[in-house]
């Protein structure tokens, strides 16, 4: 798994301006289990570094592929396949998965049964025991 | 509360120009690139906020701030975010902490203002 260099995200002076809407930013926030309280600040903070994610995803994946070459159409692959690469990208990985055909998805189907017969274990570990 | 899922999404449009602001002149997004990342987005602000509250917990905190955001946001891998991100909580703090002043000042001013009227109101029931 190779790291594709971190780029600097994209040159802006800093701002209190906020393009995306707080509010939604909050509710997503909310939806994270016991998240406190939000203050005015952090709200600022998570709005902003979404921001931030939004420009570096879109220009790391662009780099990948492209290079700084205009002009070209960012495509969902060049997505999963950043995805794929980054090691900081990998909670992204059920989310923007690799697409794959249907004669693949059965051939590993396949695969997986002849050989999984013997790791069936469904491990879901999700014991949190304190607090 | 998240009522529908849609409350989760952020706005198409908005996305759409951050991800502009991104990337060289003339090269275009497709639909299918655009909402990936729109979801990708609230993913990652999950992320964080989970990641920044266990954090806060461990510190016996109960409300993140923006330092552990900052922490977070390190310990995750996006430490290229911090610099930027310091520079903008400054001008926020700024911004906020001016906002607050100017309130003041405009309360201190009103209050002067309706302690003259009073004066000149009373000074003019005083000659009658």
């Amino acid at each position: 798994m190779m790291e594709p260099k971190t780029q600097p995200p994209v040159e802006r002076p800093p701002s209190a301006e906020t393009f995306l809407p707080s509010s939604r930013v909050r509710t997503i926030m909310k939806s994270s289990m016991d998240t406190g309280l939000i203050t005015n600040e952090v709200l600022f903070m998570m709005t902003k570094c979404t921001e931030l994610f939004v420009r570096h995803l879109a220009g790391a994946a662009y780099t990948e592929a492209f290079h700084q070459r205009p002009g070209e159409t960012l495509k969902y692959e060049h997505l999963s396949q950043l995805v794929n690469k980054s090691k900081n990208l990998e909670f992204l990985l059920q989310i923007v998965p690799e697409k794959i055909r249907v004669h693949e998805f059965k051939e590993m189907l396949r695969l997986n049964r002849s050989a999984g017969s013997d790791d069936d274990e469904e491990s879901e570990s999700g014991s949190e025991s304190d607090e | 509360m998240v009522e529908r899922i849609e409350d989760l999404n952020l706005p198409n449009a908005v996305i759409g120009r951050l991800i502009k602001e991104a990337l060289p002149e003339s090269a275009s997004v497709s639909k299918e690139a655009r909402a990936a990342i729109a979801r990708a987005a609230s993913v990652f602000a999950i992320f964080v906020t989970s990641s920044s509250t266990a954090l806060a917990h461990k510190q016996n905190h109960k409300t993140i701030t923006a330092k552990d955001i900052l922490q977070t946001l390190t310990e995750l891998d996006f430490e290229s975010f911090v610099p930027s991100l310091t520079q903008d909580l400054e001008v926020y703090r700024k911004m906020v902490k001016d906002k607050k002043e100017s309130k003041a000042s405009k309360k201190d001013s009103s209050t002067t203002e309706n302690a003259n009227a009073i004066a000149t109101a009373a000074a003019e029931v005083a000659a009658e």
